[in-house]
Parts: C-alpha cells; sequence; structure tokens
C-alpha cells in the first residue's frame, strides 16, 4: 500500500503531562484522512509534530519513505510540498488578504500581476470574491479569515493538506461548501488531505478513511462507511455525542 | 525544622539556574540571528518598513527629550557653575554631556520604551497567534522574516537618531543659555563648537549602534520566546522594556569605562 505519510510510536510530553503516547498512523497517499477525538487529546499536537513546529520526545515519521526529522525537512523542502490550515486561521495581521493567500508564492516563480490572479482564484474556491484582496484581517469575520486561511493553505498547490477543524465557525451553508472544497482539492490536484474535525456532518462527507484518536492514541482506524458499525464504544460514544459511555470528562486532563 | 534552614540556599540555587539558562537561551538565539543574518534571502522591504518604523516614527519622541534634556543641563550646571564663578562652562559641558552621554543614552532609554514594547508585542502576539507556525509552513524562517530587519533597522536607525539628538539637544542648551540664562549667541556656538571633538560624537555614535541592537534584539526575544495567550504578551512586553534598559544602562556604563574614558 502507499503510503504518502507514516507515524510510528510518536511520544510527547508537555512536562509531566503525556499528550502523545507511543502513536502511530499511516495515511495512505491520494486519500482523505479525517481524525476524530475530543478536545485536549493531542489532536494539534500530532499535526504540529509532523510540521516540524514540535520536537516530539520520541516516535519517527516518514514523509514518502523519508524520515523527517529538522534538518530532512530542510533538505526535502517538506514544506513547500504542504499546506496547513491552522485551527485559529494564523494570518498575518499586517498583510492584506491577498499578500497573505499568496504569501508561500516565491516571487521569482511568477510576475506580480500573476500574484494577484492566484489570489482571486484561491479566494473563487473558498466562496469568496475580489472585493476583499486589500482588506486586512481584522476587517473580516471569524469565518471569512478561516477561509482566506484556506485559500493560502492551498495556494501552492501541495501534495499533502493538513486541516485543523476547518469548517468550525462557519455556517451551515459554509461548512458545505469548505467539504466540497476539500473533496475538489483531492481529486483535481491529487492531494492527500489529513483533517482534524469534531463535526461528523463534515467526516461524512470528506472522509475517506477516520482514525479517532483517545489520550494520546489511535484507538479505531477504518473506512468511513464503516464508522456507524465500528462496535468500538469509544467510537460510539463519540459519534452520538453522548455524554455516557466511556470517555468521562476529566476536569483536570 | 532543619528543613528551613535549606530554603535559602534553594532559593539562591534555584534563581542562578534560571539566569543562567535565559543567558543560555539568549546565546542560542543570538548565533541563530548571526547565522541568519549572513545567509540569504534578505527581506529588504521589510527592513525599509521597518527603518521608518523604528527610526523616522521616533523622530518627535527623540527630538523632544533631546531638546528638554539639554535645556534643563544648560539650568543646572549654571546652577553648578556659578558656585564656584565658572558659568561660562555652560556651553562646553552641555555639549559634551549630550554627545557623549546623554544623546544615545536618553534615545536609546526612549527607544527601549517606545520599539522594544511594540516588537515585542508584536512578535508575541504572532506567537500566540499561530503566526510564527505559520510563517514555518509557508517556508519562511521566521528569524529572517522578523529578527532580522528590526535588529538591522535600530542598529541602522539609532546612530543616525542620535546625530539628530545631538544637534537638538545642543540647541536645546543654546536656547535655554541664551534666552533665560544671558549668554552671547555668538560666544556661546564658539564655545560649543571648540570643545566637540570628533572623537566625542563618534563615540556616542558607537554606544548608539549597540544601544539599536538591544533594544530590537531584546523586543525580538522577549516576543518570539513568549508563552500563555493574552497575559503571556504583556509579560513579555514588560520584560523587553525592562531588561533592553537595564542593558543599555549597564553596557554604557562599561563601554564608557572600557573604550571611551579619553
Ligand atoms: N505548547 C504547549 N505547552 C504545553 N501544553 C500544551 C502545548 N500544546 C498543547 N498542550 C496540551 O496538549 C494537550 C493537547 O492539545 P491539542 O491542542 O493537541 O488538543 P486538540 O486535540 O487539538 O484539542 P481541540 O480539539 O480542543 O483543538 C492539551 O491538554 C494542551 O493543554
Ligand atoms: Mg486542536
Amino acid at each position: 500500500m502507499d503510503h504518502i505519510l507514516k507515524i510510528n510510536e510518536l511520544s510527547k510530553s508537555f512536562g509531566d503531562k503525556s499528550v502523545l503516547d507511543n502513536l502511530s498512523i499511516n495515511i495512505e497517499r491520494n486519500k482523505s484522512q479525517v481524525i476524530i477525538g475530543g478536545s485536549g487529546t493531542g489532536k494539534s499536537v500530532l499535526l504540529k509534530c509532523i510540521l516540524g513546529l514540535i520536537e516530539p520526545d520520541s516516535g519517527e515519521i516518514f514523509f514518502n519513505q523519508q524520515i523527517l526529522n529538522k534538518k530532512n525537512r530542510a533538505d526535502i523542502d517538506f514544506h513547500s510540498k504542504i499546506g496547513m490550515l491552522f485551527q485559529g486561521a494564523a494570518l498575518f495581521d499586517s498583510l492584506n488578504v491577498q499578500e497573505n493567500i499568496t504569501f508561500g508564492i516565491k516571487k521569482l516563480d511568477s510576475n506580480h500581476g500573476n500574484l494577484i490572479e492566484i489570489a482571486v482564484d484561491k479566494l473563487k474556491k473558498v466562496g469568496l470574491d475580489s472585493s476583499v484582496l486589500y482588506l486586512y484581517p481584522s476587517e473580516l469575520s471569524g469565518g471569512m479569515q478561516k477561509r482566506v486561511a484556506l485559500a493560502r493553505a492551498i495556494a501552492r498547490n501541495p501534495e499533502l493538506l493538513f486541516f485543523d477543524e476547518p469548517t468550525t465557525g462557519l455556517d451551515p451553508i459554509m461548512a458545505d461548501v469548505i467539504n466540497n472544497l476539500i473533496n475538489e482539492v483531492i481529486e483535481e490536484v491529487g492531494a492527500t488531505a489529513i483533517t482534524i474535525t469534531h463535526d461528523m456532518e463534515s467526516a461524512k462527507k470528506i472522509a475517506d478513511k477516520i482514525s479517532m484518536l483517545y489520550k494520546g492514541a489511535v484507538i479505531w482506524t477504518g473506512d468511513a462507511m464503516d464508522i456507524k458499525s465500528s462496535n468500538n464504544p469509544y467510537v460510539d460514544q463519540f459519534i452520538k455525542g453522548s455524554s455516557d459511555g466511556p470517555i468521562k470528562i476529566n476536569p483536570n486532563d | 525544622m532543619y528543613r528551613y534552614i535549606y530554603i535559602i540556599p534553594e532559593a539562591i540555587g534555584r534563581s542562578v539556574l534560571k539566569i543562567c539558562a535565559s543567558i543560555g537561551r539568549i546565546a542560542i538565539f543570538f548565533y541563530d540571528f548571526v547565522v541568519c543574518l549572513f545567509t540569504p534571502p534578505i527581506y529588504i522591504k521589510s527592513l525599509l518598513g521597518q527603518l521608518v518604523r523604528i527610526g523616522y516614527n521616533s523622530l518627535p519622541v527623540i527630538g523632544l527629550t533631546a531638546f528638554f534634556t539639554g535645556g534643563v543641563l544648560a539650568l543646572q550646571i549654571y546652577v553648578g557653575g556659578s558656585r564656584f564663578n565658572a558659568e561660562n562652562i555652560v556651553a562646553s559641558i552641555v555639549a559634551l554631556g549630550i554627545t557623549r552621554e546623554l544623546g544615545p543614552v536618553i534615545a536609546g532609554l526612549m527607544l527601549a520604551g517606545r520599539v522594544s514594547a511594540s516588537i515585542s508585542a508584536e512578535i508575541a502576539t504572532m506567537r500566540v497567534t499561530e503566526q510564527i507556525d505559520a510563517l514555518i509552513t509557508l517556508s519562511t524562517n521566521p528569524m529572517k522574516y522578523l529578527v532580522v530587519p528590526r535588529v538591522l533597522a535600530a542598529v541602522i536607525s539609532l546612530p543616525i537618531l542620535v546625530i539628530i539628538a545631538d544637534i537638538i539637544g545642543i540647541m536645546g542648551g543654546f536656547v535655554v543659555g541664551t534666552k533665560t540664562l544671558g549668554f552671547i549667541e555668538q560666544s556661546y556656538i564658539k564655545n560649543t563648537l571648540d570643545i566637540i571633538e570628533l572623537r566625542d560624537v563618534m563615540s556616542g555614535l558607537i554606544k548608539a549602534a549597540v544601544f539599536g541592537f538591544i533594544v530590537a534584539f531584546m523586543g525580538c526575544y522577549h516576543g518570539y520566546n513568549s508563552t500563555g495567550g493574552a497575559q503571556g504578551v504583556g509579560r513579555s512586553t514588560t520584560l523587553a522594556v525592562v531588561s533592553a534598559s537595564i542593558l543599555i544602562l549597564a553596557s554604557n556604563y562599561i563601554l564608557t569605562s572600557l573604550v571611551f574614558t579619553n
């Protein structure tokens, strides 16, 4: 099987608090992998470890069969092959929408007129038009910021996309636009997507595969259509959104 | 009971370790900075923007403080000088005091308040809102994109600001000297020009470059390593201003005593 990303026994603690605990997961190429799990189970930390923003305590990550570590990420130019949507959008306050979207595109690769065309094109994909091109992030609503951040994540046509809760903060219709967009990018560009979400509607719509994270480890992985019949009490509780079941809300966690 | 004996040595040990750890972190940050300074790409547009923000926009603040400092210096030296009938030294001491000490130190301290604070608040906000992480995922080295232009801009700007502060400060002394203390304009100017030598001005400008580095570097360092949300942003801003100010005064003493005593 062709795996674009392999993660072996990744662990990460902050102080004496273990967040990722020997987590292993393989991501198939050109598929849409969704990761679900309760708040604080380490989903964002997992993405940050892959991206090299957090140094894991132990474990290995392979991208296209090559190990990802501090040095190798630079050598294989890892970051130019990926796009990341941060949970809080993380747009650059000091730059306008157009500059934000085309930030990662080197001036050498294209002339200036082109950058604006690219920005308009990506904006259209996320359901915005060129009237926002010269606005600053502080002048946008939360949902618009999220979409601009999404446009920025796909601007370089990456082969691997990370979406950290792409639909939170969006109305149901816009959430659906984003779901369609994610499907589109995977089909058109042949990208692989790893999406973190709490939104089961969205998960059903975009996922080829779903994994569930609990206490820093993957407790279930399967095809999206099998999630209803997983027979896993944790998964069942999560998709039903019920407060009774094996997952207990511990205020100290 | 005997446990209490250890409280003080423990506290001392802990703070010594903490200080060593911060010195180590600053040294690593400095090393990264130097590496990034000498490797492409250089963000020229960003550098120019910072020159305007750090240099040009600080002009009014620095001009005003320099003017009043020169003025008050003239008043005080007149009081002191008149106690042994040496009022005539006002022009010379204002000129030397401003160019050698007060110009660079006051400009440095004003910049620590104005620029260290804003740099650190800005970078800390970028840190807590994950904009720095976003830079990395867009193949941009935050050290090169954020830190290098700010530090370079401050190192270039502060000496220029100090030249201006020197002129305005001496002018402040001149205005007070001739308008309220009754000195004759021509002789005040002559006394000023006679006493100042190139090395007085140069020593001030070298200090200014060092202070410029301290101001921007401390702002960047504390902002970059900020943690803990909005409160963390506030904390790193305070730390930046306090550490920049103390380092300016300490390095001023060291530079003066080691290099610029004649
Ligand atoms: N930089 C950090 N320093 C200390 N602790 C951290 C840090 N980043 C994350 N954590 C801790 O790690 C745990 C997992 O955080 P993470 O952000 O991965 O959660 P999550 O699964 O993404 O949750 P959510 O769905 O709410 O976004 C949390 O308990 C958090 O307190
Ligand atoms: Mg998260």
